[in-house]
């Protein structure tokens, strides 16, 4: 694997980074997936707070939640520093707003509609020069979307504009416990540079919150399950123990 | 020497991030947590992460309290307390685990504590390998022992594995021969 020659985005999580063999190959677009409660709007928000602190003008497009208790939830981090946010190196933007400005209120998308709304997000993050960016949640965004050939070209057309401009971008699938594949629609998965799926996993009656890099780009890196803890220092992994398990979602 | 003065001495032998097994009688119990928490971590300025799977870590505090052992360094890592439903509100000096079975996430408190209070060295206490052993299997507490003392390393912590004498298995002493630097067996006549 080409691990010599791409530049790494840290995501500052060190145990990620160390399962990444030094961080995200940059200009990756990579789906975090897994079921409600996993960690996947924390670990994202993280990813772009110490993207923000090494300077790197770090942007988070909410489509589910109110930027403002976003925010809020943030404050909990002992490495989270506001003036991040008032010094404009911290970005949210609401979705809805976006809509709104297009004129996209609409239950449904045409390809046309696609590629205006991807135009709006590149020209954000081209103007602003934003180097990270998080889309919460991809899924919600293709709810609008009637055919699985639009979200092949939203995510490809998204990724390939993003990663020219050398910004590496999560976009958060939610998927459902019961769920089979990596993606609510089965095309995300495929399209994304990386995978890393974030999960439940029940071991006598405990629950453990997982993560597992599945598929990465343009790095080597490990393809074992972990266990991670959400902290007010951020997202802490560990090994998972081999003590026989049953998988939950 | 007494018991304290003896655990005390043994500990002043390791080399910094060693791991030791120390191998107690019920009646030398508090002796050994006074020589650990109370002499030789003040002695070198050390924080205490105290993982508990035998008693509630309040109920060890209110010990340390009777017993005149300043706790101010101690931070307890406690997976006792839930089952017992006497878990209260979390902080730092009282972190809670749901069981002892969950063992990763007794490494990641550890963890949590050794990023977030740096300053200082530490010496990891683990109350006992066997109250853990009624809830985990020999292999996965194997496993789960060589990783914290292995990561303990590099955090240039001690490591100081309780074990209580009349309960020890022949499966705990291998175990315990396998991932310590050193085992001691304190005497009761000491």
């Amino acid at each position: 694997m080409a691990d010599r020659g791409r530049e790494r985005c840290k995501t500052g999580i060190a145990g990620l980074d160390n399962i990444l063999n030094g961080g995200i190959p940059r200009g990756n677009t990579i789906l975090i997936t897994g079921s409600c409660g996993t960690g996947k709007t924390t670990m994202s928000l993280e990813f772009l707070v110490h993207g923000a602190l090494m300077g790197e003008r770090s942007m988070y497009i909410s489509v589910t939640e109110a930027p403002e208790k976003l925010v809020e939830n943030m404050i909990t981090y002992d490495f989270f520093d506001k003036k991040l946010i008032d010094d404009k190196k911290l970005l949210f933007i609401d979705l809805q707003e976006i809509y709104v400005k297009l004129g996209l209120e609409k239950l449904e998308f045409t390809l046309e509609d696609v590629n205006i709304l991807v135009e709006q997000i590149v020209k954000m993050v081209k103007e602003l020069g934003i180097k990270r960016l998080v889309v919460d949640s991809i899924t919600s965004i293709c709810y609008r979307l009637t055919s699985k050939e639009e979200i092949r070209e939203f995510i490809l057309h998204l990724g390939k504009e993003l990663s020219d401009l050398g910004c590496t971008t999560i976009l958060i699938s939610e998927l459902l416990p019961s769920a089979r594949g990596y993606s609510q629609y089965g095309v995300e998965e495929a399209i994304a540079d990386g995978i890393i799926l974030m999960g439940n996993l029940e071991r006598r009656g405990d629950l453990l919150r997982t993560i597992q890099v599945i598929k990465m780009r343009g790095t080597t890196h490990s393809r074992a399950k972990y266990v991670l803890d959400l902290t007010s220092i951020g997202v802490l992994i560990a090994p998972l123990l081999k003590g026989g398990s049953v998988e939950v979602g | 020497m007494g018991v304290t003065a003896n655990v005390v001495s043994k500990l002043e032998e390791l080399p910094s991030a060693s791991s030791i097994a120390i191998s107690t009688g019920v009646n030398s119990y508090f002796d050994v947590l006074r020589a650990v928490v109370d002499v030789f971590a003040t002695r070198h300025d050390l924080y205490v992460f105290y993982v508990t799977s035998t008693i509630p870590s309040k109920n060890i505090e209110n010990l340390f309290e009777l017993l005149g052992i300043d706790s101010s360094r101690v931070f307890f890592v406690d997976t006792i307390s839930h089952l017992m439903k006497e878990a209260s509100a979390m902080e730092d000096r009282f972190l809670y685990i749901e069981s002892p079975t969950m063992l990763e996430y007794m490494m990641l408190k550890v963890e949590y504590l050794a990023r977030k209070y740096n300053d200082k060295k530490a010496v990891v206490i683990l109350d006992s390998v066997n109250s853990m052993s009624i809830y985990n299997g020999p292999k996965i507490m194997s496993e789960f022992l060589h990783i914290l003392v292995t990561s303990l390393r590099s955090w240039d912590a001690y490591m100081v594995i309780i074990s209580m004498r009349d309960q020890n298995t022949e499966s705990i002493h291998s175990m315990l021969n396998m991932v310590c630097d050193e085992i001691y067996d304190v005497e009761e006549g000491e």
